[in-house]
């Protein structure tokens, strides 16, 4: 991998991260002359010179005095402290906190939804791909149709319905202690676990399928090249064709889609976790949505952006590791 | 001459369709398309109850009966078969419109980052790249919340959000149209830029444009469901994402009413089930090396032996044979 | 040519089944060829040489392709009944193939040395560090320059000519009894394609291999071939040693490829063509298969097929009306 190639992906991470910041903080200001007025909108029961006075207190509180220009100074220079700024919640806690609190439980769910899908996605897809044009592909067509075609949400209800309420065999909602009562000690791991069942699941089948579809056509597409006849002519056994040959070229596309699920893996489940009552970055966000917080839901958006571009500039460098070919410029 | 071209152009639209016709997955994904379409469009006439109405008192949480035959909602006892009957409008039409409107720009900015090239491809492709890292969930309902909830603007925002994987899709076939002779022909022959761009380059397009219509529209339906339960969809419109959110909420699950799961359920994977069909089965009309091989395998168990040793034998030059010998 | 017979291969037929028919890709094909010796194959693309190259490798799949073969003995070992895992242990050393585009025929992200190890490396009691000796060897012997260092490129890092020479190189690592060369330089430029054929050449005669030539083009087979076999439509129609043919063509569509040549004391300002193009293989016509392009077709010729004659001095010819003109 050249140098020249790392440098232009970090570039690139580098700008897209400063245009990103800046449409962040844009965002509140959007559609009104006073950013205040988007943090604590005018209630019916406010004096104009109450109102004022609060607008006062808001911007003096949150950064949102002097021109623009010094607000947006002010919040890169904060950015580049670490700072996220603070909630509006009583006590302004720091965003940067109330994130570093919640991600961990948000990982849980999509850490795991993601190794499931992609070990059992792999077997299954390099499977479909062997018996190519039989039934085990021909199922793994169709459960891509059923899995897009049932939204994780809806699969979500269901199996609430079946494993939760009918047969009680896995929690429906999540436990409100889980997270206080959580001590590293293996009952409250198994607990996390136990309440962790159903959510996983529910985005898993997708998962599952998405990994072997990507898989199975980028096997099958890899063993009809000619350099698979030619390490076949020079009698080296199947298995080193598989390995060597086959499943090396084949891991490129799966790299790809396995990077852009991990840029996903903090907000995607938003909706999983709003229905199981599980306290991630999703109903974090939502609550945020709920309470008009703007910091926390900037501060919220711009850590996923963030962690998306890192997570892609990984995926890139590891494209640019495994295919000697990748130069400047763009892929191949 | 207009009305030359008009005509060619819905030929090949009827033709599509035809070919959708006759293809197994097509036809079944239009036969529900036609039904679902239907089912939106004659609402009023097909659902036996208002679906807004919430003055049922009466009424409230009925199991699947005569008068109601998907029963009533727990909570305010409105008629299930007639809410999914109107969620049908909403699910289909921002599939659809959102669909076209993807389209339209996905090709548009494809087209011009992959024709125009240079500072345009450039600035289109960054701008491509950092829509694609902004999490889309979260500023959608940032978006809503500043300028509120509407049909319209869930339509835009999911437009503005959605044309960027199309629109790097029609630039690398663009790139590769740019380089065809006819394309160097129409410049040597002083065409302007724009004429290239829709009269020679579009049509090259137009096939993938198609394809991703329908694949889009089923992701924006999935998408819109998604964001009608988190209560953040047009708010005064029944749709089977609120329904579902409302299934939650109203304790269908603590109740056992398993059919006011499913109904909303079975509507919308109806929707996407036969939008995803019908976009496989163009996948497969354009682009024929597509096709499962599945079909292979199974001609050749049909295959009977002997008839695999006459074509062989039917090969052979016993003559030829002879005289080679002598 | 009394030395011994490395390739006889007697009545090849190679057959595809779709659901429209079936496609005879090669119908009854008989090879010999030599310790030593060159043959070509020749002809159009889609003449079914290709296929008769996979065919001998046995590195067709069923499905889609099915293959009859009376003989298939590669230095004097019947292999016609040979399993996929035998087939291993004989591939690369007693038979290697180099294939037309080296570009798609090396794998993109290993190095060119590790894949002539590769071949090294099926042999028993063999160390790596001795492969990787014997693979730098082997890049030296077809005139890579800076092997040692070659060694660690990838194949998109050499040019056109090294990388048919990396080939080239690995089919003739372990030195097997037949190397089939299936169109070798095609995707080369003019000059490159003589440098490597010389390689190729030297590296026949140093190895004493006997080797199959598949190409469409007749120049370069004329020094490198001692037997040219003309093929049409999944038949040979012109079987020659080379200097014969090239003197005096018998088969009319061998003629048309001669004639299609030009030469430095040309004087012809326009060429031989041979109208129309090959026959579609799903319906290849009556007779003859040469007749609807042949300016010597008789009534004779439509309705039935010509036998592969002996016509002398170690010549065969399928026409009715070779002689004729003698």
């Amino acid at each position: 991998m050249k140098l020249s190639y790392v440098l232009e992906r970090i570039l690139l991470t580098v700008f897209i991260f400063i245009v990103v910041m800046t449409l962040n903080f844009f965002i509140p200001r959007l559609g009104v002359e006073d950013p205040a007025e988007r943090y604590y909108p005018p209630q019916g029961n406010m004096s104009e010179v109450e109102y004022d006075i609060i607008k006062e207190l808001t911007r003096e509180q949150y950064g949102l005095n002097g021109t623009t220009w010094e607000q947006y100074t002010r919040y890169v220079n904060k950015l580049l402290h670490g700072d996220l700024g603070n909630s509006m919640r009583s006590g302004s806690p720091k965003v940067a906190d109330l994130i570093a609190e919640r991600i961990p439980w948000t990982l849980v769910l999509s850490v795991s939804t993601m190794l499931i899908g992609l070990i059992c996605g792999l077997l299954f897809g390099a499977f479909a791909a062997w018996k190519r044009g039989r039934w085990p592909d021909l199922l793994l067509l169709n459960a891509s149709t059923f899995t897009t075609a049932l939204p994780s949400f809806f699969i979500a209800l269901l199996l609430t319905y079946f494993l939760g309420f009918e047969l009680e065999w896995l929690p429906a909602y999540t436990d409100s202690n889980m997270i206080a009562s959580f001590d590293w000690s293996w009952d409250s791991i198994m607990n996390v676990a136990y309440n962790a069942a159903l959510p996983v699941m529910s985005t898993a089948f997708g998962s599952i399928v998405g990994y072997a579809q990507t898989t199975r056509n980028s096997v099958i597409s890899v063993s009809n090249e000619d350099f698979i006849l030619t390490a076949r002519s020079k009698g080296i056994s199947n298995g080193a064709v598989l390995y060597k040959h086959t499943l090396r070229n084949a891991l490129l596309p799966i790299v790809t889609s396995f990077g852009m699920s991990v840029s996903g893996l903090i907000g995607g489940s938003t909706v999983i976790e709003q229905i199981f009552n599980w306290n991630g970055m999703g109903t974090l966000f939502l609550e945020a949505n709920n309470t008009n917080d703007y910091p926390l839901m900037m501060g919220i958006m711009l850590f996923m952006s963030g962690f998306a571009l890192v997570a892609n500039l990984i995926t890139d460098l590891c494209y640019g590791l495994l295919d000697p070919r990748v130069t400047v410029g763009g892929k191949r | 001459m207009k009305n030359f071209t008009e005509k060619l152009k819905k030929n090949f639209l009827v033709s599509l369709l035809v070919k959708l016709w006759k293809h197994p997955k097509g036809r079944l994904g239009l036969i529900i398309v036609a039904f679902l379409g239907f089912v939106a469009i004659f609402a009023p006439v097909l659902a036996p109850y208002n679906p807004y109405d919430v003055t049922q008192r009466a009424a409230k949480g009925l199991a699947p009966c005569w008068e109601h035959p998907l029963g009533t909602t727990i909570t305010t006892g409105q008629d299930i078969l007639s809410m999914l009957i109107y969620g049908t409008r909403v699910s289909m039409s921002i599939g659809i419109i959102t669909g076209l409107c993807i389209a339209f720009l996905g090709a548009f900015m494809g087209i011009l980052a992959g024709y125009v090239g240079g500072i345009v491809d450039t600035v289109i492709m960054r701008l491509v790249d950092v829509m694609l890292v902004i999490p889309t969930l979260p500023l959608t309902i940032v978006l809503t919340n500043i300028f509120g909830k509407s049909y319209f603007m869930i339509v835009f925002i999911f437009t503005i959000f959605g044309w960027q994987g199309l629109s790097r899709v029609i630039r690398s076939q663009v790139l590769v149209l740019k380089n065809a002779n006819y394309i160097k022909a129409a410049e040597l022959a002083g065409a302007s830029k724009a004429r290239i761009m829709f009269k020679h380059i579009l049509p090259g397009v137009t096939h993938l444009l198609i394809m991703s219509t329908a694949m889009t529209s089923a992701g924006i339906m999935v998408a819109e469901a998604g964001l009608s339960f988190l209560g953040l969809g047009d708010p005064t419109a029944i749709s089977w994402g609120k329904m579902l959110a409302e299934v939650q909420s109203g304790g269908a699950l603590l109740f056992g009413h398993w059919w006011w799961i499913a109904a909303p359920g079975v509507g919308i994977f109806l929707s996407i089930f036969a939008f995803m069909r019908i976009g496989m089965a163009m996948e497969e009309i354009f682009n024929p090396r597509m096709k499962q091989s599945g079909a292979s395998y199974k001609l050749f168990k049909s295959l009977s032996g002997t008839y695999i040793q006459e074509v062989f034998d039917s090969m052979d030059e016993t003559e030829d044979r002879k005289e080679a010998e002598v | 040519m009394t030395e011994e017979l490395m390739l006889k291969l007697r009545n090849l037929k190679v057959i595809f089944p779709n659901a429209m028919g079936v496609v005879k890709a090669v119908e009854g094909i008989d090879l010999d060829i030599h310790k030593g010796e060159c043959v070509a194959l020749v002809g159009e693309s889609g003449c079914g040489k290709s296929v008769t190259s996979l065919a001998i490798m046995k590195l067709l799949n069923t499905p889609p392709a099915l293959i009859s073969v009376d003989e298939l003995c590669v230095g004097g070992e019947e292999m016609k009944d040979y399993s996929n895992k035998k087939m291993q242990e004989v591939r690369g050393k007693k038979l290697s193939m180099i294939f037309q585009d080296a570009m798609s025929a090396l794998n993109p992200v290993m190095t060119v040395g590790r894949q002539i190890q590769e071949v090294f490396l099926t042999q028993k009691d063999i160390t790596k560090k001795e492969a990787k000796e014997r693979a730098i060897k082997a890049l030296e012997l077809v005139g890579i320059p800076e092997p040692a260092r070659r060694y660690n490129a990838f194949p998109h890092q050499l040019s056109g000519g090294l990388r048919q020479r990396v080939l080239i190189a690995m089919a003739f690592a372990c030195n097997p009894e037949l190397i089939i060369a299936d169109e070798p330089t095609t995707a080369l430029d003019v000059t490159i394609q003589a440098q490597v054929l010389d390689v190729l050449k030297r590296m026949q005669k140093n190895h004493n291999t006997a080797l199959l030539l598949i190409t469409h083009d007749l120049s370069i087979v004329a020094n490198m071939a001692d037997t040219i076999c003309v093929m049409y439509c999944g038949k040979i129609v012109e079987k020659s040693p080379a200097y014969a043919l090239f003197k005096k063509p018998y088969h009319p569509y061998t003629k048309g490829l001669l004639g299609a040549i030009p030469k430095l004391s040309d004087e012809r300002h326009v060429f031989v063509q041979i109208p129309d193009s090959v026959p579609n293989p799903m319906h290849k016509p009556k007779g003859c298969y040469f007749h609807p392009r042949c300016a010597y077709a008789t009534d004779k010729c439509r309705e039935c097929m010509p036998p592969l004659r002996d016509v002398g001095d170690g010549r065969m010819v399928r026409c009715f009306h070779a002689l004729e003109e003698v």
